[in-house]
């Protein structure tokens, strides 16, 4: 019989893959955009699996707002994305200190 | 016994998968990778009974999000040899830092056992409600104020991003609506006077 605890784990594993790559990246953003994808959807794994456990359907409401303020996210910004590219011609993220001075 | 096999095969895709994402050095590599990943948390939710969330996340994710990141991709057209460079100096402290977490988020899970004695998977395929019926009584009664706030989230995203990556060249010989209805008629025509020629 499947615990919760299995569900748990496998979205904690992915949750530390989403962590390392979003540190271990330093040479592309989308890379790191999409390691936020990979954190949104082990958090949103752990809501529907107590959502199935303790039967209650308010994990679940939880997981579609999520969605769609992580679509938006997306959308954001990969729109400040093309609008950076088209400034400075690079995406890396060590050339990103223009805000410093 | 199914039940567990169907669970470990997709855990373990999705595992893969999601390392595909930070390992490849292509990003339309990690894009497909993560398209598969989603495609595996999918089917993982189908096991929870999750079916609408389940569909929902194939089709928004796979079908909207992820196509318009390769979209992204293929238009910044990112050379590959400065790809290369900055990988390996902060490679051994991140991939500590993730197997900690991992580590501490595991070890919480299993140290406390007895506090998910009492949670059991119970199944909802008897009691014949569907999951898209209750999900859409709850979302339109209780949390119908959120789901407003959630749609009028996505027209201001709609709106931002057009802003944001709208680009007006130099002489275009386009319509600007705003200058037309401003304009004022008595502007326009002007009544001259001609004096008339002829006899």
């Amino acid at each position: 019989m499947l615990s919760l605890q299995s569900y748990l784990t496998l979205s904690a594993i992915i949750f530390s893959i989403g962590i390392t790559g979003i540190v271990i990246n330093r040479k592309n953003i989308i890379i790191v955009m999409m390691c936020t994808e990979l954190l949104l959807i082990s958090v949103n794994f752990n809501f529907i699996a107590f959502s199935h456990f303790m039967q209650d359907l308010a994990g679940q409401i939880f997981v579609f707002f999520i969605l769609t303020v992580a679509a938006a996210e997306a959308a954001i910004g990969l729109a400040i994305l093309v609008a950076l590219y088209r400034n400075k011609k690079s995406i890396s993220v060590g050339d990103l200190n223009k805000l410093r001075n | 016994m199914l039940l567990e096999i169907i669970f470990y095969i997709f855990a373990s895709i999705l595992i893969c998968a999601s390392l595909g994402v930070i390992l490849f050095k292509n990003p339309v590599y990690s894009a497909v990778s993560l398209i598969l990943a989603f495609i595996t948390t999918g089917m993982l939710w189908l096991l929870l009974e999750a079916e609408f969330l389940a569909i929902v996340l194939v089709l928004v994710y796979v079908g909207a999000v992820m196509v318009l990141f390769l979209f992204v991709i293929m238009m910044l057209n990112i050379h590959q040899e400065e790809e290369k460079s900055g990988f390996t100096k902060i490679a051994p402290i991140a991939i500590f830092l993730g197997l900690v977490i991992a580590a501490e988020l595991i070890a919480l899970y299993w140290i406390q056992s007895d506090q998910f004695s009492g949670l059991e998977s119970i199944s909802n395929s008897s009691l014949s409600v569907d999951n898209t019926l209750l999900l859409g009584t709850e979302l339109f009664t209780k949390y119908i104020l959120s789901f407003e706030i959630a749609g009028f989230i996505l027209l201001l995203a709609i709106i931002v991003s057009i802003s944001l990556t709208l680009r007006t060249r130099k002489n275009v010989k386009k319509q600007i609506a705003s200058d037309q209805i401003a304009a004022d008629p008595k502007q326009r025509v002007r009544m001259v006077d001609i004096k008339r020629g002829g006899n």
